[in-house]
């Protein structure tokens, strides 16, 4: 997975923001899943439309308080641990 | 409101298509399977009774086994099949009891066998009616959910029983739970009360009761399996019953409750949630 790779929010997967944090359903599997508010944003964003990992830190950035290194880190391995739960798909460039 | 028609006797035959969803019992054995029909739905209880489904249930047939006793399609119908088919059509119902504290329903959520029929009963033999024991619809009105009571009976095992209502003096099988009128001998709430707290059973069977809260994303993923869904493979309609799961969860609060099953743990269990309902401390919970 690299910066430039775009993904989007998997069509079987609904969310509700509920107590200020993010739960996910896969309808497909009907697992669940909890996002803390960061995880929230970012599910957001690829709710609204296909955004590149770098989009998504360029984001996460300017809205949060941490070192650039470590939220393309936080990232990649969110972005890696959802498309492993097929919560997220790839989108052509 | 579906009406049952109860067909006369026939066996289960085999059927060539795979279930699309079951549901599993605790122990592992198929409770209900369920299939698609070229007019609805077949919900089929191994060995007991087949329900025929028709549109989004305008009309359900029921046909028991030949062996079957003679309210059990009317005991399935009404424990489940009508609160999925209520479910289908955007309701709310949950699995699990409710009893009424002070004018208000507090229910509690829980697997088959996770002890909410006697938690149910423990309170009302304690003096808190009780509002159902097996299923919770509960109609929202004005940002109040209210919960509806049910009929007055229970379905126990023998020793719950015993321990209830005094000793049976016959039990029909001493392995399964039966139905109990208990209309003369328990309080039942007979109106809808709003209701104001959930708890969800855990089953750890710690040394003290305990009863934390749970955070509305917690109560979500809880509140979940506890539907009766008809049609796990309807996204439209799984979407709009997670919504209200979602409503629900922002609004009422939630905890988790764990406590021993043993019956002489029931009054510290009964304390300490009437004292978090009242907020006075407990009396019993150290003892």
């Amino acid at each position: 997975m690299k910066l430039n790779d775009t993904f989007t929010a998997s069509e079987d997967v609904v969310s509700r923001e509920v107590g200020g944090e993010m739960v996910l359903l896969d309808l497909a599997s009907g697992t669940y899943f909890g996002l803390d508010p960061v995880g929230g944003r970012i599910w957001e964003l690829l709710s609204n439309g296909p955004h590149s990992l770098s989009q998504v830190c360029d984001t996460i950035e300017a809205e949060f308080e941490a070192p650039r290194d470590q939220i393309e880190a936080d990232i990649l391995a969110l972005f890696s641990d959802m498309g492993d739960q097929n919560l997220i798909v790839a989108t052509p460039d | 409101m579906t009406d049952l028609v109860v067909g006369s006797a026939r066996d289960q035959s085999p059927l060539t298509d795979n279930p699309y969803d079951r549901w599993i019992a605790p122990e592992g054995d198929e409770k209900a399977l369920f299939y698609r029909t070229q007019t609805g739905f077949l919900v089929r209880f191994p060995d007991e009774v087949d329900f025929e489904i028709e549109g989004v249930g305008d009309r359900v047939t029921a046909w028991p086994v030949p062996e079957a006793k003679p309210d059990l399609a009317e005991n399935l119908f009404n424990n489940a099949i009508s609160p999925i088919l209520g479910n289908h059509r955007g309701g709310l119902f949950l699995h699990g009891s409710a009893v009424e504290i002070g004018g208000n329903a507090i229910a509690f959520l829980g697997m088959s066998r996770s002890g909410k029929t006697t938690l149910a009963a423990s309170f009302a033999k304690a003096g808190h009616p009780c509002l159902t024991e097996d299923v919770i619809e509960l109609v929202e009105r004005d940002g109040t959910y209210w919960l509806q009571p049910k009929p007055k009976v229970l379905r126990l095992f023998r020793d719950s029983a015993d321990f209830l209502l005094g000793e049976q003096p016959h039990w029909e099988d001493e392995d399964e739970k039966q139905r109990v009128d208990v209309a003369d001998a328990l309080p039942f709430s007979d109106e809808a009360r709003p209701l104001t707290r959930l708890f969800i059973l855990a089953n750890n069977e710690p040394d003290e009761v305990l009863l934390p809260h749970l955070g509305a994303q917690s109560a979500l993923t809880e509140l979940m399996p506890h539907s009766f869904i008809l049609d796990v493979e309807d996204k439209a309609r799984l979407s709009a019953h997670f919504s209200r799961l979602a409503q629900l969860a922002q609004r009422i609060p939630s905890h988790s409750l764990d406590y021993r099953r043993e019956y002489a743990e029931l009054p510290r269990v009964i304390s300490a949630i009437v004292h978090s309902q009242t907020g006075t401390a407990p009396t019993h919970e150290t003892e």
